[in-house]
C-alpha cells in the first residue's frame, strides 16, 4: 500500500469506526425514546451530544481522506501536513469523548450560548474539555482546507484556473490553448477548501470567545452573535461532508458505467453557485429569531432554494444521465453511489420544505429536522463513503459481492433506513419536538417502529462490514501470494 | 393527523416520484446500451426543461411564502402585548389571551436560549419564536379558536428541557 493510500485509509477507518460507535449511540437514544430501555435525561443528552458531534466528524474524516487521496493524484501533497490534520482531529475526538464520559457534558454539539455555562449538571472541566476538543477539530480542519486549497490553486493556475473562469467565459480560447480543465472532483475540493475556511473562521471566532468565557466568566458574549457563528460553522461543516463525498461519485461511478464525467461550463457554474449558497444558507437556522435583521431571513430562504439547484440540475441529474442506458456494472460500490444520489435528492426535498419560512413555523425544532438531515447524511453521504471504500476494494481485488449479499445489504440499509427516517418525518409533521429525552405522544409509539428500522439498518451495516473485511482480506491474500 | 400532514403527504409524493424515476433510470442498464454522446444530447435538452421547471417552482414558492413571513411589521405589532419570560425550566405566561383580535407576545429569557412553541387545543404547533437572553422577540398572532393552548420549549435548554411547559387560555 502506498503511503498516500495509507493516509486515506487512516482517515477512512477512523471515520468508519467512529461512525459505527455513533450508530449504536443513536440506537440507544431512539430506544430510550421508545421506552424500550430506561436511563436518566442527563445520560440521554450526553449521548445526544456525543452522537451529533461524533457523526459529523466521522463523515468529515471519511470525506477528507478520500478527497485528499483523489487530489494527491492530481498534485502530490505534503503527507506530514495530512497526518498533522488527522492527529489534531483525533485528539479533538478524544477530548470530546472525555467530556461526555466521564464528564457527562450534554449541551449538544451546536449548543447555544450561554447554555454550557448556566444551570448545567456537568462539571466545569467537562465544558472546557469539550470546547478545546471542538477547537482541535476545527484546527485540524483548517490545516486540511489550507492544504487542499494550495493543491488546487497550484495545479490549475490560481483561483481563476481552479474555478474554470476561462473555460466558462473564454471557452474557445481555453480549448485551443490545450490547458486541461480541472476535473469535477477538483471543484469539490476547491469549494470544500474555500467554504471550509470561511466556516472555520467563524467557528474559531466563537470558539475562542467561549474558551475565554470559560476561563473568565466576566467576559461577555452576545447570544445572537454566538448563535449566528455557531450555525455558520455547524451548518457549513455538515454540508461540506456531502460536497467532499460527491467527489467519490465523480471519480468512481464513471468507471462502473464505462463512461466519462467531464467538466463542462454548466458544471463549473453550478459549483460557483454551491460556493456561494452553502455559505449563506445557514440563516435558515435562525428563522425563529425574529430579532435577526429581516434581510437575512429573506437571504436564508432564497439561498436555501438556490443551493438545491446545482445538485439537482447538474450533479444528481448528471449521475442519472451517466447511468442511463450504460453498461453499468452493479456492484456494492455502484449500488451505494447511485442510491446515495437518490437519498441526497429526497433529503433535499425535506430540507427545502423546512427552509420555507411559513412552513418552518410548524416544523422548526421538531423531528422533521433530524428527518431530513439524516436522510442525506445516512442515505447520501454515508453511501458515497461506502461506495468509495468498495470501489477501492473491488478495484484492487477484482472481486465483486454476490447478488444475495447486495440484496441483504440493500434491504437492511435502504429498507431499515426508510423505516427509521419515516418515523422522524411522521413525528415531525405531528409536531413532536426534537431533542426530547421524553417525547409527548405520538413520539414514543413512532420511536418504537423507528427503533425496529434502526435495528434492521444495523444488520445491513454488519453484513456490509463483513463483506468489506472479506474483500480486504482477499486483497491481503493476493498481495501475499 | 394534524395540520402539518399536507406537508408530509407532499413530501412522500415527491419522494415516491424520485424513487420511481431513479429506479426506472437504473433499470435501463439491462437494456441495450446507447453511446454517451447519444444520451447526453437528449439529456441536455431534458436538463434545460428540468432547470426551468425547478426555477418556476422556486419562484412560485417564493411568491407564496415571502408575503407570509411571520416577522412582525410595525403595523401588526399594534395589538395587545403580553410578556413571556422563559427560564430553566418554566415560562412566565399570561393566564388568558383574547380570541379574535391581534395580540403580540414579547418573548425573552432570564438565562439560556429557549423556544416558545404554542400548541393549539388539537395539539398542533401553530406558532413559535425563540426566547433569548438580552433580546426580546415580538410574535404577533391572532387566535381564531378558543380553548386551552399548551406551550412547549422548542430549543434545547438543559437537562429538564423535555418537561418545560406552560399553558394559557384563549377566551
Amino acid at each position: 500500500m502506498s503511503s498516500a493510500r495509507r493516509i486515506m485509509w487512516a482517515y477512512l477507518t477512523t471515520g468508519i469506526a467512529v461512525f459505527g460507535l455513533m450508530v449504536l449511540v443513536g440506537l440507544a437514544m431512539r430506544m430510550e425514546q421508545a421506552h424500550w430501555v430506561t436511563y436518566d435525561p442527563g445520560s440521554f443528552y450526553a449521548l445526544m451530544t456525543l452522537h451529533g458531534s461524533g457523526m459529523i466528524v466521522a463523515l468529515a474524516l471519511c470525506g477528507m481522506g478520500g478527497l485528499w487521496f483523489i487530489m494527491d493524484r492530481e498534485r502530490a501533497m505534503d503527507q506530514g501536513l495530512a497526518w498533522s490534520a488527522y492527529a489534531l482531529i483525533v485528539l479533538g475526538v478524544v477530548a470530546v469523548i472525555l467530556s461526555v464520559y466521564p464528564g457527562r457534558f450534554g449541551a449538544g454539539w451546536t449548543f447555544l450560548f450561554p447554555l454550557p455555562f448556566v444551570g448545567t449538571t456537568w462539571p466545569n472541566w467537562a465544558t472546557g474539555t469539550f470546547l478545546i476538543g471542538v477547537a482541535l477539530v476545527m484546527l485540524g480542519w483548517t490545516v486540511y482546507c489550507m492544504q487542499l486549497l494550495g493543491c488546487v490553486l497550484s495545479k490549475y493556475g490560481g483561483l481563476r484556473g481552479a474555478m474554470g473562469w476561462d473555460l466558462v467565459f473564454h471557452h474557445d480560447a481555453f480549448v485551443a490553448s490545450g490547458r486541461p480543465e480541472p476535473p469535477p472532483a477538483a471543484f469539490a475540493a476547491l469549494i470544500t477548501a474555500v467554504d471550509g475556511l470561511f466556516a472555520s473562521a467563524g467557528g474559531m471566532l466563537v470558539g475562542v470567545a467561549l474558551i475565554i468565557h470559560w476561563i473568565d466568566p466576566t467576559v461577555a458574549i452576545d447570544p445572537l452573535w454566538a448563535k449566528n457563528l455557531t450555525y455558520l460553522f455547524g451548518h457549513t461543516f455538515a454540508n461540506l461532508t456531502i460536497y467532499m463525498a460527491i467527489a467519490f461519485v465523480y471519480v468512481a461511478l464513471p468507471r462502473y458505467a464505462q463512461r466519462e464525467w467531464h467538466t463542462s461550463q454548466v458544471l463549473a457554474i453550478a459549483w460557483w453557485g454551491t460556493l456561494l449558497f452553502v455559505a449563506t444558507a445557514y440563516f435558515h437556522h435562525l428563522y425563529m429569531d425574529f430579532v435577526q435583521p429581516r434581510g437575512v431571513q429573506y437571504i436564508g430562504e432564497v439561498a436555501s432554494y438556490l443551493a438545491a439547484f446545482p445538485p439537482a440540475v447538474v450533479t444528481i441529474f448528471g449521475g442519472a444521465l451517466l447511468v442511463y442506458r450504460s453498461r453499468l456494472r452493479w456492484t456494492m460500490s455502484s449500488m451505494f453511489m447511485y442510491a446515495g444520489l437518490v437519498g441526497w435528492l429526497i433529503g433535499g426535498v425535506g430540507a427545502l420544505i423546512d427552509a420555507t419560512v411559513p412552513i418552518n413555523v410548524s416544523l422548526h425544532n421538531t423531528l422533521w429536522v433530524p428527518a431530513h438531515f439524516h436522510t442525506y447524511l445516512l442515505e447520501g453521504v454515508t453511501l458515497f463513503v461506502f461506495g468509495w471504500i468498495f470501489a477501492d476494494l473491488e478495484a484492487r481485488t477484482g472481486l465483486v459481492s454476490s447478488l444475495a449479499t447486495r440484496w441483504i445489504t440493500g434491504l437492511g440499509i435502504f429498507g431499515g433506513g426508510a423505516v427509521l427516517l419515516l418515523g422522524w418525518y411522521v413525528a415531525g409533521a405531528a409536531s413532536v419536538p426534537r431533542r426530547y429525552a421524553e417525547q409527548p405522544a405520538p413520539g414514543p409509539a413512532i420511536a418504537a417502529w423507528a427503533s425496529a428500522g434502526a435495528i434492521l439498518l444495523i444488520l445491513g451495516l454488519v453484513v456490509c462490514l463483513i463483506e468489506a473485511v472479506r474483500l480486504a482480506r482477499a486483497r491481503t491474500i493476493e498481495t501475499a501470494a | 393527523m394534524n395540520g402539518a400532514s399536507p406537508v408530509l403527504i407532499g413530501f412522500l409524493v415527491a419522494a415516491a416520484a424520485i424513487l420511481v424515476v431513479m429506479a426506472a433510470v437504473a433499470r435501463t442498464t439491462i437494456e441495450p446500451p446507447e453511446t454517451q454522446a447519444a444520451v447526453t444530447s437528449t439529456g441536455y435538452r431534458l436538463r434545460k426543461g428540468w432547470l426551468w421547471a425547478l426555477g418556476a417552482a422556486a419562484v412560485v414558492a417564493l411568491a407564496i411564502s415571502l408575503p407570509s413571513f411571520p416577522y412582525g411589521k410595525p403595523a401588526t405589532l399594534a395589538g395587545k402585548h403580553f410578556t413571556v419570560i422563559a427560564s430553566q425550566y418554566s415560562f412566565e405566561l399570561p393566564q388568558a389571551v383574547p380570541a379574535g383580535t391581534s395580540v403580540v407576545f414579547d418573548v425573552t429569557s432570564k438565562d439560556v436560549n429557549h423556544g416558545f412553541g404554542i400548541y393549539d387545543p388539537r395539539g398542533r404547533l401553530i406558532a413559535q419564536v425563540q426566547a433569548m437572553p438580552d433580546y426580546v422577540n415580538h410574535l404577533p398572532l391572532r387566535f381564531g379558536v378558543k380553548g386551552h393552548y399548551l406551550v412547549r420549549c422548542l430549543e434545547y435548554c438543559g437537562i429538564a428541557h423535555a418537561g418545560m411547559q406552560g399553558a394559557f387560555e384563549v377566551r
